[in-house]
């Protein structure tokens, strides 16, 4: 427990500073999680995006237990069926349940998006924070960096990357990791633009004096009290790349690039379906649908999270 | 405007910089000899000619030295032999430039035609429901990809209805009729999502500048709306969004691999997934290259054509 003891007109009074405690805390984060519902509900689209989200998020979650069939396992009495009671997407060339085949390949896809992005925060922000807050010759290399990496068009850095996974022999697990290292990397000269913008109008303002004339280490100002008020671009950014990397990562595999069938995965089943599509289109739709719907729903959330967090665009 | 412009060029130095480094890596971050990797098998067997030609790519030296001879000969256009063809790999890619440039100008075009009227009645029209379907189906648009996009167009259009070749690539200058015919489908699919962020684009600007005062001004002298809105206002809201089109132009010349592959479009977008499907790295590398280089000076003139369409941006 620390005291600190204001000298004010009116005499002594000492005021204590304790931790909260458990209880507080819980109120506390229960008023920010209502305020927090409460803005979403103002936007529309934010709302509609939250909704998709969080029901795809449980679907995704309890896959195990809605799915009945193996995703990975031929059944060769039922392949290229309509869909039906028994299979609610029809079955793939080798009698596979699509439905269970878009769960499967959505658990990972989504995690593997939700990692890359996470990775590029990561990895951006904190060259982003420093090279705003330091200036100088620091924030020019960085900037120069920053430049040269977003010079290589659309997926073409992905390419190389993958390539070398491709070269390496990386498989499996070692494989996702790798699209997880691209997109994220990918993603870090981004954020790191994103965060320098924000901290560059951000540190000139009182609070970062007042801290700096009591004698607060530079790096904590510029973590711990800059780089929270920062975010907000990024938050949005962010939601909006996840849809980005689950289109990229679709793309690699339906380029062949990504994992190896018979994995479950949106992007290959696509191109394995292009063979079938004439006589059996289902195959080619649903896994297509799916890729829409997750990026609609991200993208919907990243707009209405933009009108919400950037109050310039609401009053429009 | 002329200091400005060789400023612009000296910034260019740095990015190229980060750009060759990073394609110079890749090579060396291959596994194996990087001779093998530049030359292949056949010919490095002979230690004599390996010799020689570990001396002609100075791979005896330190990598910094090697990374000088290679940038010496990359500036004399000098990319090495295709690993396949035995071809200078220069000579394939630049075959492969016009059809690229082709597909992706059709479809800028197609997508502006579509989208400035449309983001602009969308914004002038605001919150009605022309806007609310612009506006959903722009979001759809981002959100659906191109590969799938293109699937379904195929299925349509080419093996239910049968109006179109599925796939392939005609010169226009050999036959204009037949080679629109196969442009159609790919330039409707680089159109379509091109055509969705041009339109979100359209009508930010657009209500950014209708709410700029000039409008005012214009409206209180008695200008016709149609006379304000149409001569005035949209032609300050196109800066932004013909900048950003070019933006996406440069974008688009690297992006179309998965469009080109799709339609056997004789491209530089698919000579590079030719490339990584046979394991061709001086075309991968040569290609990926040449994309970054032209990325980088379509920004540059997308960046001076909008101080020329803007000279009040010089002012600030």
């Amino acid at each position: 427990m620390a005291t600190i003891r204001s000298r004010s007109g009116l005499g002594d009074e000492i005021i204590d500073i304790k931790p909260p405690t458990f209880l507080e805390r819980v109120h506390h984060a229960r008023t920010i999680a209502i305020d927090a519902l409460e803005e979403l509900y103002k936007s529309k689209t934010a709302f509609a995006g939250a909704i998709m989200l969080v029901s795809l998020v449980i679907i995704l979650i309890c896959a195990p237990i809605i799915s009945e069939y193996n995703p990975i396992k031929p059944d060769y009495d039922s392949f290229l069926q309509e869909p039906s009671a028994e299979h609610i997407m029809g079955t793939d060339r080798f009698g596979r349940d699509i439905f269970s085949r878009v769960l499967w390949g959505g658990r990972r896809l989504v995690s593997i998006a939700i990692s890359a992005v996470i990775f590029g925060l990561l990895l951006g922000i904190p060259v982003g924070i420093l090279s705003g807050y330091y200036g100088g010759y620091i924030d020019s290399i960085a900037m120069r960096v920053v430049d040269g990496l977003l010079a290589f068009p659309g997926i073409l850095l992905y390419l190389l990357l993958v390539t070398l996974a491709r070269e390496w022999h990386l498989e499996g697990f070692w494989n996702d990791l790798i699209l997880v290292f691209a997109l994220g990397f990918a993603f870090s000269p981004e954020a790191a633009r994103l965060a320098r913008g924000a901290v560059l109008s951000e540190k000139h303002k009182e609070y970062v004096e007042a801290s700096l004339n009591t004698g607060e280490a530079n790096l904590y100002i510029a973590f711990r009290q800059i780089g929270p008020n920062c975010m907000s671009p990024l938050i949005v950014e962010s939601t909006v790349r996840l849809g980005y990397a689950i289109l990229i990562i679709a793309a690699l595999s339906f380029l062949g690039l990504g994992t190896p069938p018979p994995t479950p995965d949106w992007g290959s089943d696509l191109s394995a379906a292009r063979d079938y599509m004439e006589t059996n289109p289902y195959v080619a739709i649903f896994p297509g649908l799916a890729i829409c719907y997750t990026v609609l729903a991200f993208n919907l959330f990243g707009d209405g999270l933009r009108d919400i967090l950037d109050p310039r665009v609401v009053e429009r | 405007m002329l200091i400005y412009t060789i400023n612009r060029i000296l910034h260019m130095i740095p990015v190229l910089f980060v750009l060759t480094v990073v394609v110079f890596m890749f090579i060396q971050l291959l596994p194996g000899d990087v001779i093998d990797t530049l030359i292949g098998d056949e010919e490095a067997e002979d230690p004599a000619t390996r010799e020689l030609l570990m001396k002609e790519y100075g791979l005896d030296k330190p990598i910094y030295v090697q990374y000088g001879v290679w940038i010496g000969k990359v500036l004399q256009g000098d990319f090495g032999k295709s690993l396949v063809t035995r071809r200078p790999v220069a000579l394939e890619l630049f075959e492969s430039i016009p059809a690229t440039v082709y597909l992706a100008v059709v479809g800028i075009s197609i997508s502006m035609l579509i989208a400035i009227p449309l983001g602009a009645i969308a914004a002038v029209k605001r919150n009605s429901p022309t806007d609310y379907t612009a506006q959903i189906v722009s979001l759809i648009g981002i959100s659906i990809p191109e590969f799938w996009f293109a699937i379904m167009c195929v299925l349509f259009f080419s093996l239910y209805l049968g109006w179109l070749p599925s796939s392939g690539y005609m010169s226009p200058f050999e036959d204009l009729g037949q080679s629109l015919k196969y442009l159609i489908l790919p330039a409707a699919a680089v159109g379509f999502r091109q055509a969705a962020y041009t339109t979100r684009l359209t009508r930010s600007s657009m209500l950014d500048e209708m709410n700029k005062e000039y409008v005012d001004t214009a409206r209180s002298l008695g200008f016709s709306e149609k006379k304000v809105i149409y001569k005035y206002t949209l032609r300050n809201a196109m800066i932004p969004t013909i900048t950003i089109s070019g933006l996406q132009l440069a974008n688009l010349l690297g992006g179309t691999v998965v469009l080109e592959t799709i339609f056997a479009w004789p491209g530089i977008g698919q000579a590079i997934y030719l490339a990584i499907i046979d394991r061709d790295y001086p075309l991968i590398q040569a290609g990926i290259l040449v994309l970054g280089v032209i990325v980088v000076i379509v920004n540059l003139l997308v960046d001076l054509l909008y101080r020329v369409l803007n000279p009040r941006v010089a002012l600030n």
